[in-house]
């Protein structure tokens, strides 16, 4: 029987390493789509845990009207975990102090995500809620206890009601970035609103639902919802794009789906010319064999044997290796981030499984044809079959699996497409580059039996082979160096967003008299801080005189109602500037000119571009904006990008200085504080108690560490790309081994001393990863801008350093491979290597 | 097919083989008329470029020709496929080449056992070890051809062409990698095992002095059968 033949050859040539890089590139392909598909799954699962928690939730819906009870009854029909919450102001009475608080009444669901982080007293440590205030126990943020002058224990009446003080509210998930509730907050049960007596038919309130649960879950309920949606409800969730990271969150899985193509691409390309290598190896065998009345059917089946052989154990190897490396990756990750990552499901599983099969398959079946196909006569026509060798039919095979492979990994076909065709375009174009590039070096006159003239020699006998190679280089390199920069860029965009002097507590409510001192303040304490800007609320009253309401409306219906309607009704909080805040940038008009601070002049008003799609306003328009009972007409002289993503104040609209004076404000600041400055901070709430400070830190500490764990997940996912690369390197120098063996006996036999091959050896190397490292960092640049400014959204630039780095380190990278690989052949002595190319 | 035909083991008729090139139809071998018979040795003999090895191929099956008749042990070549002349081949024929022609991956025992194993005869190992035995490697039975010498490796072949006892067997330039010592070495242990089996032997040579070892000799000039002289050996045989 042939079996026991193919199993004997295979065993053989897997032990020979000649079954090597077909093994590893399946299973690296195996490896990547499986690590990725899986840590990302788990990280991408843990980075949207993380920023639900910014919601509390996975989706919410707010409106300042009364939801319909059926809402929350068929979220749970539909399996998610809901939660109901409802925002009014109600004055709270203790100890002869009357403040105005920011009440938050909520179901003992909440928060569906993030924590409630409480303490037992002023001075005790901070810790997790395991409930929400028991019914008849309110908590409050820290600053109502200087206010009220009470402590935890004392009670406190709020509106009509009589409730305990029982906690001290230190942080809530959902708490607003920038808000002018500040820290007048107060946390109640649900079940108590009824005993407050604050809320009455024409109260102002805010109402909310949570709701959290699988994605399936959420989109079924959404499309449910969607139909019932009313103008004035607005559905959220965290990749809305007014989400502070939101848009992070988004880029890095675009990069992470990139990353874990070229992943694939690279893994594709080792497969493909370590296949052709093995078949071409393949040949004289399969010739024997013939010769020796093997008939077609036993050889058939002894290579789709080896095939099958190699594609299982390379599958097993990289999904063992790869469920070993994301349970390690996983683990490290938990600990870093303090939390357990969410388990993957089945897809990763089955999905790279799936590629490994795919991959083997294409990529070997028109070598192993070709293989079949080798005639018995080669045994006495040497190079009978090689014009097989060169087979556009194998290339063709090889560019529409990889093609199908990528849109399989990514599904998305558009991103697919650009990225293909760009790598199409650059392989023809350094394909011609490359043979030009040997054709110049043909003319270079250099000294004969110098390494250097023996180098470029090989360089130009090979120029077909060479051109192939350089291409593989480049590709190899340019993924490489296109991913390094791209997480460089990217991280160091998202550093700039919250770095780390970042301001970490807001300070609101400061009153216009209160400025200077506490700018002083700052100043003794040595507390930095940022300027202090005016702030205050207004309605949007009418557009062009033409009631708010009615426009809104008109767009009801409309593909982007939801954008149109997210933030348009709500009050907005206002500013006026002199200069453009950072992050944001005129895309239309005019930011106000110097004659705009003159106060008798016409108000001007710059929009964020956002509203004037949703609104459909132009420039000249005229805004009505009703602060208190005062109108202000405001004319729109230009729009504007907001940065979302920064964690700073940001406006949707600025009005010019002239307003200044024209109506109350308080002002808005932020400063860095430290633990030192803690008593500072309490001295500072008692002397000016109006004031609210809204401690971010620990929000700013959760986004930094989303920001650590995606540099490591692009790091991980970052380092398979450049073992794919480097595999790319080495199967290609494999492929070339056999003709640098005859080369090297030919040339040892001449009488050339080892020193002048390895050298020649060493600078052909040096000179094509050279070549390839300057093609590539070229093609890479401009790619990077374009896929940047396409893919990322973010304004793409050049980076001069890789067209220097490029070279340098494609020179070393594949002069190090590559000399590695040939220097064991040159350790040979000749009569050795006669024998092993005989 | 005659009584007199039946003893030839080899009946070649009108062979003549084309094939076509840039400049046009260029012809290698034309209109070869021969017939060898069973345990006979015969020589094909020519300069380089002469047609010689094509005329090899086209006896052995493994190419086919553009016009004329071989008949291998009954079988007429030009009427089989390339599965059914594999078979032939399997069935009938053993073949030594210059270059050796062993699997790098495979030992000396286990290239003598492949024809054997290909066939589906897996109780050819006793018949691969006597072999080896045969052409002196018993010592060597487990090595992998890239741990032998050229002379060892081409004594593996001899070993490989023997087994399964065929009835012609094909030697293309047996002892041209080879050192004189080696190579007469070589030409020896094929002579003699051919003459032990019985085997009918077509050499391929252009050494006058190995064709000379033959009962026949062919000569081939420029694609055309010359003449068909007697070796020296002619009436020992």
């Amino acid at each position: 029987m042939w079996v026991k033949l193919a199993f004997k050859l295979f065993a053989r040539e897997f032990r020979r390493g000649e079954l090597t890089i077909i093994f590893a590139a399946i299973a690296l392909a195996v490896l990547t789509v499986f690590s990725l598909s899986s840590v990302t799954e788990r990280i991408g699962l843990n980075i949207e845990q993380k920023t639900s928690d910014f919601i509390a939730a996975d989706r919410r819906l707010s409106s300042n009207h009364n939801f319909d009870p059926a809402l929350l009854e068929s979220a749970t029909g539909y399996g998610l975990e809901t939660a109901q919450l409802l925002f009014f102001d109600s004055m709270l009475f203790a100890n002869d102090e009357l403040v105005l608080g920011s009440i938050k009444a909520v179901t003992s669901s909440y928060p569906l995500r993030g924590k409630v982080i409480v303490k037992d007293s002023l001075t005790s440590e901070a810790y997790e809620a395991q409930s929400v205030p028991a019914s008849g126990n309110v908590w409050l943020s820290e600053g109502m206890f200087y206010t009220l002058n009470v402590d935890v224990g004392s009670t406190v009446e709020v509106g009509a009601g009589v409730f305990t003080v029982s906690k001290v509210l230190v942080s809530e998930p959902d708490a607003p970035f920038f808000s002018l509730s500040g820290n007048k907050r107060v946390l109640l049960n649900y079940q108590d609103i009824g005993l407050t007596q604050a809320v009455q038919p024409a109260s102002r309130v805010f109402h909310r639902l949570l709701f959290a649960g699988t994605d399936q879950q959420l989109t079924d309920y959404y499309q449910w919802l969607k139909p019932q949606l009313k103008s004035n409800q607005n559905w959220q969730g965290i990749k809305d794009r007014q989400s502070p990271l939101g848009e992070n969150l988004e880029r890095s899985e675009r990069f992470l789906l990139l990353a874990g193509l070229f992943g694939i691409m690279l893994a594709a390309v080792a497969m493909a010319v370590s296949a052709k290598r093995y078949c071409e190896r393949q040949y004289d065998p399969v010739a024997m064999m013939k010769t020796l009345g093997g008939s077609r059917q036993v050889i058939r089946n002894i290579f789709l044997l080896h095939l099958t052989l190699v594609t299982v154990f390379s599958i097993v190897a990289g999904l063992a290796i790869g469920f070993v490396l994301q349970h390690i990756g996983a683990n490290y990750l938990a600990q870093f981030m303090g939390t357990e990552l969410p388990a993957a499901g089945l897809r990763p599983w089955l999905l790279s499984a799936f590629i490994g099969v795919v991959c083997a398959l294409m990529f070997s079946l028109k070598p192993l044809l070709d293989l079949f196909d080798i005639p018995p006569l080669r045994v006495l026509r040497r190079n009978l079959g090689d014009t097989l060798a060169i087979s556009r039919l194998h290339i063709a095979f090889s560019l529409i699996t990889i093609f199908v492979l990528m849109w399989l990994f990514s599904g998305a076909l558009v991103t697919t497409l650009i990225l293909f065709a760009s790598t199409l375009l650059v392989i023809v174009i350094l394909f011609g580059l490359s043979r030009l590039l040997f054709a110049a070096g043909r003319k270079m006159g250099l000294r004969p039996g110098s390494s250097w003239s023996l180098a470029i020699a090989t360089l130009q006998k090979r120029a077909n082979a060479n051109a192939i190679q350089l291409i593989s280089f480049a590709l190899a390199i340019k993924l490489m160096l296109f991913l390094v920069v791209l997480k460089n860029d990217m991280i160091s965009d998202w550093q700039m967003q919250v770095p780390a002097d970042a301001p970490n507590m807001f300070i609101i409510n400061i009153a216009e008299q209160e400025v200077a001192p506490l700018q002083q303040f700052f100043e003794e304490k040595e507390i930095p801080h940022e300027a202090f800007y005016p702030v205050f609320t207004g309605r949007i009253d009418a557009v062009n005189d033409e009631a708010f309401a009615r426009r809104v409306s008109k767009q009801e219906g409309e593909e982007q109602d939801e954008e149109a309607r997210r933030g348009v009704n709500r009050e907005p909080n206002l500013t006026w500037l002199t200069t453009l805040p950072e992050g944001n940038e005129i895309i239309e008009g005019q930011w106000f000119s110097d004659t705009s601070s003159d106060n008798q002049g016409e108000i001007e008003v710059s929009v964020f571009d956002g509203w004037r799609d949703a609104l459909d306003l132009k420039l000249g328009d005229t805004i009505t904006i009703l602060v208190n009972a005062q109108q202000i007409k405001a004319k729109v002289t230009s729009f504007r990008t907001v940065d979302w993503g920064t964690i700073k104040p940001n406006f949707v609209m600025i009005l010019s200085p002239n307003m200044a004076g024209k109506i109350p404000v308080t002002y808005f600041s932020a400063a860095q504080l430290q633990d030192k400055h803690t008593k500072a901070v309490s001295q500072l709430l008692q002397r000016y108690p109006t004031i609210s400070m809204i401690d971010i830190k620990a929000r700013l500490e959760q986004a930094q560490s989303i920001i650590a764990q995606v540099s490591l997940a692009i790091g991980f996912v970052l380092s398979i790309v450049l073992v794919s690369g480097a595999l790319v390197l080495i199967s290609q120098v494999q492929a070339s081994l056999a003709e640098r063996m005859q080369e090297v006996v030919i040339l040892r036999t001449l009488g050339a001393r080892g020193r002048l091959i390895k050298l020649a050896t060493l600078y052909e190397f040096l000179l094509l990863g050279a070549i390839a490292g300057l093609v590539a960092a070229i093609v890479s640049d401009i790619a990077l801008l374009i896929i940047q400014q396409q893919l990322f959204s973010v304004a793409g630039r050049l980076h001069p350093y890789i067209w220097i780095l490029g070279p340098i380190t494609g020179a070393l990278f594949v002069a190090a491979i590559g000399y590695f690989m040939v220097a064991n052949t040159m350790r040979q002595n000749t009569q050795g290597l006669l024998r092993k190319i005989a | 097919m005659s009584a007199l035909s039946q003893l030839n083991v080899i009946q070649v008729a009108g062979l003549t083989k084309r094939v076509s090139t840039l400049e046009g139809s260029l012809t290698i071998l034309s209109d070869i008329n021969f017939a060898v018979k069973s345990g006979e040795s015969v020589a094909i003999v020519g300069a380089s470029g002469s047609g010689k090895s094509t005329l090899l191929s086209l006896l052995a099956g493994l190419d086919i020709a553009t016009a004329g008749e071989i008949h291998l042990d009954g079988d007429a070549l030009s009427t089989l496929d390339e599965e059914a002349r594999a078979r032939v081949r399997a069935e009938k024929v053993g073949f030594v080449f210059q270059s050796f022609m062993l699997v790098q991956s495979l030992t000396a025992l286990e290239n003598v056992m492949l024809p054997a194993e290909l066939a589906g005869d897996h109780d050819a190992k006793q018949q691969a070890v006597d072999l080896l035995e045969k052409v002196g490697l018993s010592h060597r039975l487990e090595h992998y051809p890239s741990q032998l010498s050229g002379g060892e490796q081409q004594r593996v072949a001899i070993a490989r062409a023997f087994i399964g006892s065929p009835k012609i067997l094909f030697a293309d330039e047996p002892s041209a990698n080879l050192d004189s010592k080696n190579g007469h070495l070589i030409e020896k242990l094929l002579f003699d095992l051919n003459k032990q089996n019985g085997t009918t032997l077509i050499l391929v040579t252009h050494d006058e002095q190995l064709a000379q070892q033959c009962q026949r000799i062919l000569h081939i000039e420029a694609g055309a059968l010359e003449n068909i002289s007697q070796g020296v050996t002619a009436n020992v045989g």
